[in-house]
């Protein structure tokens, strides 16, 4: 059975993942690897997608996290993810790919609660489009922007029957008035305002910048 | 995107890899060579990526040969058959052709296309570094597979080649310190610090 669960493991893996999850995990103190091993196996036994967990014990051991830390991390995410499939399945979706429970899992993170991360998905689902939502409405909530500025701007998107790329450069637009000073809550408002207007180009998501000095120079 | 002017008079054709100061001629080179590979694009491919589609190519290369060495060589085979087993073993082998060909025919698998990668340029401003890398869940969050480049001015900056999709990144500054991006929105870490979040939702992120 054991062998079977990691069977259907490795066939849960994007690609990209799929170099050996042992060797990602070769400096991974030995109890994080015991840890990952009975999580992914629990994960991929509950429909959950394997691949977060892998990265985060990655990400715990790459920067040198005690053990108990990585460990307790992992069984956080372990719960998002899980109350991502239920917030999911509560917003009508009820066979939810891997990528949009991750992106559930993103947004509680981000610090949407599960009701929200429902009614981004009611919302997104209507244009086939629940993990783009549900990734741009986590977007803007890591930005600052309160939940219900978050719900009303993306909905207010889709409403306007914008495209799933248009809805992406929310955040880039969100952002752009943040840096000109705006509270992440008007820069939201006025972002949902100018959805009617067509508003200015969007500019991507932020990117570092050196601070007190300008931007670098653009090519 | 961002470049030092001098690497942007290389890329112009206005000087040669030998004219740059010493620092600057691996990114230029690097530069020179995707250029060359992408038709004009100024685009860096950061060594992880290039070792995996190395190692991928390889790999499919020597599967190549190994399958065409074993078609090529002879076998030889030494059968003992009663005539009446050959003949129900034809008929059995008859049957299943014909139950075979009267299956509906099913489309042809599609492939689907590879995810295009998007080129994302960061930049870091670290006047006392020494070193800063950019680590995140597009590198296995490996600290030493994208180094920055120093710039003018104290800026750091490296280009990426990134696959569509929700990324967390840090920036590593001296091999020890985990710096978020002060110019992205953050989340918690789960260990006590904050992973900048960058999302690539199309094919080509212009800075």
């Amino acid at each position: 059975m054991k062998s079977l669960l990691a069977l259907a493991v490795v066939a849960a893996l994007p690609a990209a993942a799929q170099v050996p999850v042992a060797e990602r995990l070769r400096d991974a103190p030995p109890a994080v690897r015991r840890a990952v091993d009975s999580m992914v196996v629990l994960a991929v036994a509950r429909g959950l997608p394997a691949e977060p967990l892998i990265l985060k014990a990655v990400e715990g051991t790459a920067k040198q996290a005690p053990p108990e830390r990585v460990i307790a991390a992992l069984g956080a995410l372990f719960d998002r993810l899980g109350t991502s499939v239920a917030a999911l399945h509560a917003g009508g979706l009820m066979s939810p790919a891997p990528g949009d429970i991750e992106a559930g899992a993103f947004a509680l993170s981000a610090g949407l609660d599960s009701s929200a991360v429902a009614a981004l998905t009611r919302n997104g689902a209507r244009t086939n489009a629940a993990e783009a939502t549900l990734r741009v409405g986590a977007t803007l909530r890591a930005m600052g922007v309160p939940a219900a500025e978050v719900l009303d701007l993306v909905s207010r998107a889709l409403r306007d029957g914008q495209p799933p790329g248009q809805l992406a450069a929310l955040p880039a637009q969100v952002q752009a008035a943040i840096a000109r000073g705006a509270t992440p809550a008007a820069a939201a408002a006025g972002a949902a305002r100018g959805q009617r207007g067509g508003g200015r180009p969007p500019e991507p998501p932020g990117r570092g910048r050196p601070p007190d000095r300008g931007p670098p120079p653009r090519r | 995107m961002t470049l030092h002017p001098l690497i942007q008079s290389l890329l112009d054709d206005e000087c040669t890899i030998a004219d740059l100061p010493p620092e600057l001629r691996p990114e230029g080179e690097r530069l020179l060579r995707l250029m060359r590979l992408m038709g004009g694009e100024h685009i860096m491919v950061s060594q992880q990526v290039e070792q995996r589609v190395m190692a991928v190519l390889r790999e499919r290369a020597a599967r190549r040969r190994s399958l065409w060495a074993w078609l090529s060589t002879p076998l030889q085979l030494r059968m003992q058959v009663r005539p009446w087993l050959l003949g129900v073993a034809l008929a059995g082998i008859a049957g299943v052709t014909i139950i075979v060909a009267r299956r509906p025919q099913t489309p042809a698998a599609v492939v689907a296309p590879s995810p295009v990668e998007a080129v994302v340029r960061f930049v870091f401003y670290a006047p006392d570094a020494h070193h800063v890398a950019v680590a995140g869940s597009f590198n296995d969050w490996s600290p030493g597979a994208a180094p920055l480049a120093r710039l003018d001015g104290g800026i750091w900056a490296i280009t990426l080649a990134l696959r569509p999709g929700q990324h967390q990144y840090a920036f590593v500054v001296d091999g020890q310190r985990w710096v978020a991006d002060p110019g992205a929105p953050t989340v918690d870490d789960g260990f006590g610090r904050r992973n900048s979040v960058l999302a690539i939702d199309r094919p080509v992120a212009a800075l």
